[in-house]
């Protein structure tokens, strides 16, 4: 773990992911103590203040603190893409290295299955699954894991696919091995690599999802700190007060560009012959 | 003069934990007409200096002392120098015809680029020339040859064309890389001759590498022992394999298999009831396709295995022979369950029709050791995770303390308790390979599969290996069945020998009575290309 860091440290794209992912991390978890205002509290004769020395950020429509609903928002906007990349990336690595440890016709099956759902593009899997089970930001996380799964089923199964054909699988199926444990222990935490460099990526665009959720109003609702909702809630200030859209749209672009560069970091450090 | 001349030339590789040496003060000369032998395990720096002498080494490469092809220096010459020396003046062959050949390009092609770079003949004279040198190497019908791609021939006949290659220019010098491991034996012992006759002709002066001492025995006129880096005794071959002089050259002359020096003492009953018998087991690969069922298209399957019927008695030693292809593996995996397969399985008096009925009982008695570690122990798994499924699985702790089983399984095979806390690529090979002989003794097995389990290691890891194997027969009395393409050793392990080609058994005889005894004529075919043992020679 510790030269994994070292190696990472030493590409420029890792360690710039490494920084700006880092201190998305320290923002989503101390946000709600080092938040200057209440991110809820309306202020009648604040409103539309562009930054000063009390409201770096200004304000906004209602006279909240930008800093301070951008702090507290981070955690539901982070966090919950976090998640939501873990869930889609377990549900498609166990879906995938089952598929390619059964072989012949059920991972045929299984694949083709995925096949059909991956056609359908993952925004609008998301939007469709928001709006069967309602909105709300536990349902847009269950969206999101479920709109990954199959994406993220294709790279595992080609990984583990070569993983499948080496002997200590086939030393573990001559022992007489329940398929449980094959999958789990023999398979899985060999193809645990390159989904994790993928995983790392696709925080990315679940942030982005999870932003675009929220502006079409189907994931977090008002008046939640959500930094997507925040960019939609905006929008038609746009004019008179322009850094209100900034500064929420900046974060978003932040977090996706430095889980971007983390991605590729972790990429070249994981692989040997870099 | 000689063509080649390295005077104490060291290399280092620069590697994040400082600089590693990999040739410490070499120097060897190879006058004209002369072959080189260079022999060494793996990792001793052989193939470092072949590359050196090509010069192509990577970045992180430091070099000092000097390479001389005749007068001309290696070390310090100018790209552009090198570029008209490669090909031209020294050829290379190499292990592997599969990888040293461009897949998409027809071997023509690839042959007559080397005449029209370096001989300056026009693309219809290289075509011309080249047909003349692949008839030259052993090809029947190079007009054809010229056409097809390297898919299209064979493992011989790709090592053929490179060879044709290496001496279209009439270098100088020709490097060859362990040319004849990716061989079969008889393959293998065709291009040796291809080999000495192209020699005895051109006289070029060859640097042969190879880890196999009896091909070696078999070529060169002088050898050089190099071990880590370092050149430990050079001379006539002769001298070198008869009186060797450093402990090292000894030791590796002492691990080489002869097929007359017996290593296993016992003898199984021969009354007693077969431990398993298989009765004409075939296995057929490939599955029929969706759409040529539909369509009701009869699908060509290959044939793995083509009834193949065996016996192994408790406490015989079986060995399998063939080359590649010719089914050994497929009837250990379908042995062991990994393949279906037809025909019937009788262990112990209980009958096995198929994969299902290899319950608990089969697969504990009936264990299988891969040919390579690599790849047979979970790199992600602990020494101590590996051997302890077994142990969980067929409950053969017996109320004994795991940690104290694992201690003794690896006591067993010679290895420290402590190699439980570590990583499989903490281990060298050998050590690899003693936890997967450790793991499959684990159950107390009756019968173990040994599929090629040393073909992987190093001459004198081989040995100590094969040593262990013997001792345990005699501890445990278990039967093997034991796979290889090595007949001097399999000679001297095996009670009886399975000889097989193309997915059938051509001959199953007593290996006291070899190698007279041998009726059918591949088995005879074999038993002449086997490089003949050492001390027949010396």
């Amino acid at each position: 773990m510790g030269e994994l860091f070292a190696r990472m440290r030493r590409s420029p794209q890792g360690l710039l992911g490494m920084i700006l992912v880092a201190t998305m991390l320290v923002i989503a978890i101390t946000g709600p103590w080092i938040a200057p205002y209440d991110p809820e509290t309306f202020a009648p004769l604040l409103r539309y203040k562009p930054p000063t020395f009390e409201h770096w950020m200004g304000t906004d429509q209602y006279g909240r603190d930008i800093l301070s609903r951008l702090l507290v928002g981070a955690r539901s906007t982070v966090l919950m893409a976090m998640l939501a990349s873990a869930l889609g990336t377990l549900a498609g690595a166990l879906i995938g290295t089952t598929s390619a440890y059964l072989g012949g016709r059920a991972d045929e099956a299984i694949m083709r299955t995925i096949d059909a759902v991956m056609s359908i593009p993952s925004l609008l899997m998301a939007l469709l699954i928001v709006t069967l089970l309602g909105k709300s930001s536990v349902n847009a996380l269950f969206a999101i894991g479920i709109a990954f799964t199959p994406g993220m089923a294709r790279v595992t199964r080609s990984v583990a696919l070569a993983v499948r054909k080496q002997d200590y699988v086939s030393a573990a199926i001559a022992r007489g091995e329940s398929a449980r444990y094959i999958v789990w222990r023999e398979m899985l935490p060999n193809v645990v690599a390159p989904i994790i460099v993928e995983m790392t990526i696709r925080v990315a665009f679940a942030v982005m999802l999870f932003a675009t959720l929220s502006f079409l109003g189907l994931g977090a609702q008002p008046p939640k700190p959500e930094w997507g909702l925040m960019v939609s809630e905006s929008r038609k200030y746009m004019g008179q007060s322009p850094w209100m859209i900034l500064w929420p749209s900046l974060s978003i672009a932040t977090v996706a560009i430095g889980f971007n560069l983390l991605g590729d970091g972790l990429r070249d450090a994981l692989n040997p012959r870099t | 003069m000689s063509i080649l001349s390295v005077d104490d030339y060291s290399l280092d590789y620069a590697v994040p934990a400082g600089l590693r040496r990999a040739l410490d003060g070499v120097s060897l000369h190879i006058d004209r007409g002369e072959v080189l032998g260079l022999v060494g395990e793996s990792g001793s720096g052989k193939t470092s200096l072949a590359w050196a002498i090509m010069r192509y080494l990577p970045e992180s490469a430091k070099e000092s002392g000097r390479i001389a092809l005749g007068s001309q220096p290696l070390t310090g010459a100018t790209p552009g120098e090198i570029a008209a020396i490669r090909g031209k003046r020294i050829g290379m062959v190499f292990q592997d015809p599969g990888t040293s050949l461009n897949p998409t390009l027809t071997l023509g092609a690839q042959l007559s680029e080397v005449l029209v770079l370096h001989r300056g003949l026009a693309k219809k004279e290289a075509e011309t020339e080249g047909e003349a040198l692949l008839a030259r190497v052993g090809l029947r019908n190079p007009a054809a040859m010229m056409r097809r791609y390297p898919h299209e021939a064979s493992g011989g006949e790709k090592q053929r064309v490179v060879i044709a290659t290496a001496f279209a220019c009439q270098p100088e010098l020709i490097l060859f890389d362990e040319p004849t491991t990716a061989l079969d034996v008889i393959t293998a012992r065709q291009i040796l001759d291809l080999f000495a006759e192209l020699q005895e002709e051109t006289h070029v002066a060859s640097l042969y590498i190879s880890h196999d001492l009896a091909v070696v025995s078999a070529i060169a006129n002088r050898v050089a022992v190099i071990h880590r880096g370092h050149i430990v005794e050079t001379g006539p071959i002769g001298d070198v394999f008869a009186r060797p002089r450093d402990s090292y050259t000894k030791m590796l002359l002492e691990a080489v298999p002869r097929p007359g020096h017996r290593i296993v003492a016992t003898q199984p009953d021969a009354q007693s009831a077969p431990l398993l018998a298989a009765d004409r087991i075939g296995v057929t690969y490939g599955r029929k396709s969706f759409v040529s069922s539909l369509l009701g298209r009869a699908q060509e399957r290959f044939a793995g295995n083509r009834e193949v019927s065996l016996t192994i008695r408790p406490g015989e030693i079986l060995g399998i022979v063939g080359e590649s292809g010719s089914g050994k593996s497929t009837l250990a995996k379908a042995l062991t369950g990994l393949n279906p397969f037809t025909g019937e399985i009788r262990f112990g008096g209980r009958a096995i029709a198929n994969l299902r009925a290899m319950d608990e009982a089969y697969r504990r008695d009936v264990q299988i050791i891969f040919q390579n570690p690599d790849s047979s122990l979970n790199p992600r798994q602990r020494v101590r995770e590996i051997l302890s499924r077994p142990l969980a699985l067929y409950g053969e702790t017996k109320g004994g303390k795991t940690r104290d089983v694992i201690a003794g399984l690896l006591e067993q095979v010679r290895l420290p308790a402590e190699f439980a806390d570590r990583f499989p690529h903490q281990l060298s090979g050998g050590e690899k390979q003693r936890v997967a002989i450790a793991r499959a003794f684990a159950s107390n097995p009756k019968l173990v599969i040994c599929d090629e389990i040393t073909s992987s290691l190093d001459v004198s890891v081989q040995a100590a290996v094969i040593a262990l194997l013997v001792e345990l027969q005699r501890i445990h009395g278990t039967s093997y069945l034991f796979i290889t393409h090595d007949l001097n050793l399999v000679r001297q392990i095996a009670h009886r020998i399975a000889v097989m080609y193309r997915g059938a058994l051509v001959e199953l005889i007593d290996v006291s009575r070899l190698p007279e005894g041998a009726v059918n004529g591949y088995t005879r075919e074999l038993l002449a290309a086997v490089p003949a043992p050492l001390s027949a020679r010396a």
